[in-house]
């Protein structure tokens, strides 16, 4: 479970961002993420929607133990991440559409990497990875220099090294952006299998096709501030607009108001 | 540990198996030096040759004068004179190469030597490196001439020539071999360790740094469950590494270089390797070890700080003359290793090795050398791990 109290995230605008961004951070600080709270419950999905520059990518950040909030708190099956990040970590499986592999590894040395990284015992990792690669039909790419695989082997590799040390807790970052059907389709059987076996989903997206395919629960963010939250079914339930895209944009122009 | 050893690993073989990271670790100062010894030796003793044994072309213009020197000079086969030139003409067949030497007489030599007054002989000539051979040799047939007409006067006066001869000194020097040579060669060779070992880390501290940082895998390295002091010191072991062993290699191929020339005579040749011996060069990595840490938390912090591997890399490229300068300064003579420059990074590896190859190095100074290496290295590390950890420089916004 992700239990996301009065988060905040601020960061302080370089000189030339200060220039850039005019009168309207006069104090010289942003904050992308303004005292949100959330929770994602174990075997559901939670998909966090906004347009780029919402904060998504900032909260995810901050579960992930990548970035530390500048107050509030984040609590991942009751573990505080400020307070025991490296056990925190244990728990989680982070994905991002943008993150790319070692190319001159190959898929066996890198999710091996990643399972040492995890502390896995040797004979469980032998099993999952086997599991694994025979789920995603990668044994005959296994051996291969990652830089000379498709991007759809690639984003195969970038799967089971997310989801080696079967984590609790799973992240993905717009993790569909730049990706051809069939590889987007991978990555969205992989978050249902994740729900499937109980694990906690969190998704950032800015796709409306991703949100009625995959969500349980939601959250809209703008500007850093949540403008939505509650059951998928109950958005659609409070609809005042025909499509998912309107809906959308309606309420962001509310919170913008 | 097991951690830092995993990522050590990892990055390790992720090193290796980078083409550009082989050619500045190994490729680079394993083929240097035999074919920078090999060529330059090759021609340096081939022009030293041709320069000994052309044919002298030398202007002359005696006035009738010095009727013995000319005509030895013309009975000589491996000179050329071109007689009977004016001043002007000579000074222009000099300019345009088309003599190695003019030799102008006064018009009353001869009378004023016979008066035991001075005769005045002007030698033109073009004074180049290249042309350093002949000019020697044009003076040896002039310092002939000087000698035979001393030696004739002191006879016409009755005189010994030992009458001259106030003082003889007697020289003895007693630097050993390998003092000799490390004044030759003992600022040299710390210059070319020293770059070695930097070029050596710039590459991997490049790739692991600013180029994971590019790539996004560092991110998701950041949510494994390691501490980031531990990923810093496995990227940090496998810089320093290649640092090391790209000095280390670099020290091979110039075993390969000396090796392969023939022409170098034994007794260098020995002292040379001399300096090859285990315990040298267990005492210059043992230097070069607390520099290259000093070197790869620089090159790791300014990596790390760098938003792309081309940012890195425009960064990091001028700082190979910060290396350089302190580096060219060991180079110069005089320049010895004292308390103070013991405590300036490069400048005091470069000396200290120098002392080393010529078996002077005073054990106190290589102490304090080794100490402010070891103070540099350890503040660098903590700048380096200050940064790394500071993520306004991991995710720069």
């Amino acid at each position: 479970m992700i239990i996301v109290k009065d988060l905040w995230k601020t960061f302080k605008l370089s000189r030339q961002q200060k220039k850039e961004k005019g009168t309207k951070h006069r104090d010289g600080k942003i904050h992308a993420v303004a005292g949100i709270n959330f929770t994602c419950q174990p075997g559901r999905i939670f998909t966090l929607l906004g347009p780029n520059g919402a904060g998504k990518t900032t909260t995810l950040r901050m579960i992930a133990t990548l970035l530390k909030p500048t107050s509030g708190s984040i609590s991942l099956d009751g573990i505080d991440i400020r307070k025991q990040p490296q056990d925190a970590r244990r728990k989680l499986g982070f994905l991002t559409g943008t993150t790319k592999l070692y190319d001159r590894l190959t898929p066996n040395e890198l999710v091996k990497y990643y399972a040492d990284l995890h502390d896995m015992d040797r004979n469980l990792f032998k099993k999952r990875r086997d599991e694994l690669f025979a789920l995603l039909d990668m044994h005959e790419f296994a051996g291969w220099r990652i830089g000379k695989l498709s991007t759809g082997m690639r984003q195969k590799v970038s799967i089971v090294r997310t989801i080696i040390h079967d984590p609790e807790i799973v992240v993905f970052d717009e993790p569909t952006v730049g990706l051809d059907v069939i590889t987007s389709k991978n990555i969205i059987e992989l978050i249902r299998k994740c729900k499937q076996e109980g694990k906690t989903v969190i998704f950032s997206t800015h796709i409306m096709g991703e949100v009625s395919l995959l969500s349980d629960d939601m959250a809209i963010i703008h500007n850093g501030k949540l403008c939505y939250k509650g059951t998928y079914r109950d958005f659609q339930n409070q609809m005042q607009r025909d499509s998912l895209e309107e809906e959308f944009i309606r309420l962001l122009r509310e919170g913008q108001t | 540990m097991k951690k830092i050893m995993t990522i050590f690993k990892k990055e390790l073989i992720d090193s290796i198996r980078d083409r550009r990271t082989l050619i500045t670790m190994v490729v680079v100062p394993l083929l240097l030096f035999p074919i920078l010894i090999g060529i330059s030796s090759k021609i340096m003793i081939s022009q030293a040759r041709k320069a000994r044994e052309k044919t002298l072309r030398i202007g002359l213009m005696t006035y009738n004068n010095a009727r013995e020197f000319r005509e030895s000079l013309l009975g000589r086969e491996d000179v050329a004179v071109i007689d009977h030139i004016d001043a002007e003409l000579g000074q222009q067949l000099i300019k345009k190469d088309s003599l190695d030497a003019f030799i102008l007489f006064e018009k009353d030599f001869d009378k004023r030597v016979g008066d035991m007054l001075t005769g005045r002989i002007t030698l033109y000539f073009k004074a180049t490196e290249e042309r350093e051979i002949e000019k020697r040799r044009v003076l040896t047939l002039l310092n002939d001439f000087e000698r035979e007409l001393r030696s004739s006067r002191f006879d016409k006066l009755n005189l010994d020539l030992s009458i001259i001869e106030t003082i003889d000194v007697d020289e003895q020097n007693l630097a050993t071999p390998k003092e000799r040579l490390a004044e030759v060669i003992g600022g040299f060779l710390p210059y070319l360790f020293i770059i070695f070992c930097f070029m050596g880390a710039m590459y991997p501290a490049i790739d692991l740094a600013a180029g994971e940082k590019e790539r996004g895998t560092l991110e998701t390295l950041l949510t494994s469950p390691v501490g980031r002091f531990q990923i810093l010191l496995g990227k940090f072991g496998v810089v320093v590494l290649t640092g090391i062993l790209s000095a280390a290699i670099s020290m091979l191929g110039m075993y390969v270089g000396i090796r392969q020339v023939k022409e170098i005579p034994p007794e260098l040749l020995n002292m040379i390797l001399s300096i090859l011996e285990f315990d040298s060069i267990i005492l210059l990595i043992s230097l070069l070890l607390p520099l290259t840490i000093f070197f790869a938390a620089i090159l790791l912090s300014l990596s790390f700080f760098a938003k792309s591997f081309k940012e890195a890399q425009s960064i990091i490229s001028p700082m190979m003359i910060v290396v350089i300068i302190p580096a060219f300064i060991g180079l110069m003579p005089g320049i010895r290793l004292t308390p103070t420059t013991a405590l300036i990074p490069v400048l005091n590896v470069s000396l200290a090795t120098k002392g080393i190859i010529a078996d002077t190095i005073v054990p106190g100074m290589l102490i304090e050398v080794y100490l402010s290496l070891i103070v540099y290295a350890a503040l660098s590390i903590v700048v380096c791990s200050k940064i790394f950890t500071r993520e306004g420089t991991i995710f720069r916004f």
